[in-house]
């Protein structure tokens, strides 16, 4: 994909990087708003699509190192899994860290329902990230001969 | 007045969705469906359950409509050279 | 003949949609509550969740939820088996 105009990429540079941050306050906040892992991954993952549509697939596989997005999403499952079994004693997935609504301390009251809403959220933006990254590659394997100039629909 | 609310919304939805189906080029019709995604995420957000609506908002109207552009390149490319001859 | 079958199929499909719809329970009164009513009251005080629907997927239901991740990492792999390098060789 070729890139888009200079309005889309200066509003790509505007408003890419408050999509993450936006992202992880919904991800991070599960546990009391509206949101969760799933939401917050899906949103930060669009971060990724939007600079392969403004920048262009070319400048996209250069900027981003694949192995990042799939040590998030082994780290996010393998902290998923360990957090669940961490409360084996009593049952698997047992809130092991839950306190009084009042008491504060670094983790949230909730416990584990907080910490594997991060894990969740890291390992479904890694794993979004990583299908539209590997799409885009893939059908690169086409283009073997020299493409013809694309006909784009701004330029 | 809810029910305005919700017909005109659900009007919308089935006007996106029959034009999905109507538009003879491709790319015109994942517009439709990303536009019946949105309207989706606001029928869900009305109905008071906005955690499917940011979940829908993300992956509907955002991710699935990149992945189905990303599939149509690579559909169109290798039909505009009249197949692969080696 | 087919075109027949399809249309006959495509009625008694919309009837049937039509019918269940009709059944529905209206919205904000769903049928059997003691499942939603012990979540309702459980939530807040033994989890200290506000969020009830984060609750029951990480919490109450978190079994399910291994299922969901199980899947996107499905994908992954299908997709990157289906897109790797090297494959269209012969």
């Amino acid at each position: 994909m070729n890139p888009l105009s200079v309005v889309v990429r200066t509003g790509c540079d505007l408003f890419a990087w408050f999509m993450v941050v936006f992202g992880v306050n919904v991800l991070v906040h599960g546990y009391m708003t509206p949101g969760g892992g799933f939401q917050g991954g899906a949103i930060i993952a669009t971060f990724t699509a939007f600079l392969l549509v403004a920048y262009g697939g070319r400048k996209l596989l250069g900027w981003a190192n694949e192995k990042i997005f799939d040590l998030f999403e082994e780290v996010g499952l393998l902290a998923f899994f360990f957090l669940a079994f961490m409360g084996f004693p009593v049952t698997f997935f047992y809130n092991y860290l839950v306190k009084p609504l009042a008491a504060g301390g670094v983790v949230p009251p909730a416990g584990t329902t907080a910490l594997m809403s991060i894990a969740v959220g890291l390992e479904v933006s890694g794993a979004l990230s990583m299908v539209i990254l590997t799409m885009y590659r893939g059908i690169r394997m086409f283009e073997t001969a020299p493409m013809e100039e694309e006909i784009g629909h701004d330029r | 007045m809810t029910n305005a609310l919700h017909i005109s919304v659900l009007a919308v939805m089935l006007i996106a969705a029959f034009f999905a189906l109507w538009f003879k080029d491709l790319i015109s019709s994942v517009i439709s469906l990303a536009v019946f995604s949105l309207m989706m995420a606001l029928e869900f957000y009305i109905l008071q359950a906005p955690d499917v609506a940011i979940a829908e908002a993300a992956i509907g109207a955002a991710l699935s409509t990149t992945i189905y552009i990303i599939a149509l390149r690579a559909c169109r490319r290798s039909k505009s050279e009249g197949g692969r001859k080696q | 003949m087919k075109k027949m079958i399809f249309v006959v199929a495509a009625l008694l499909l919309g009837a049937m949609v039509v019918g269940a719809v009709d059944n529905a329970h209206p919205f904000g009164f769903p049928g059997k509550t003691p499942m939603d009513d012990f979540f309702l009251a459980d939530a807040l005080p033994n989890r200290s969740t506000e969020n009830i629907v984060t609750a029951i997927v990480f919490d109450y239901r978190g079994f399910d939820t291994i299922g969901e991740a199980a899947v996107l990492f499905t994908a992954l792999c299908a997709i990157s088996v289906l897109f790797r390098e090297g494959g269209r060789k012969r």
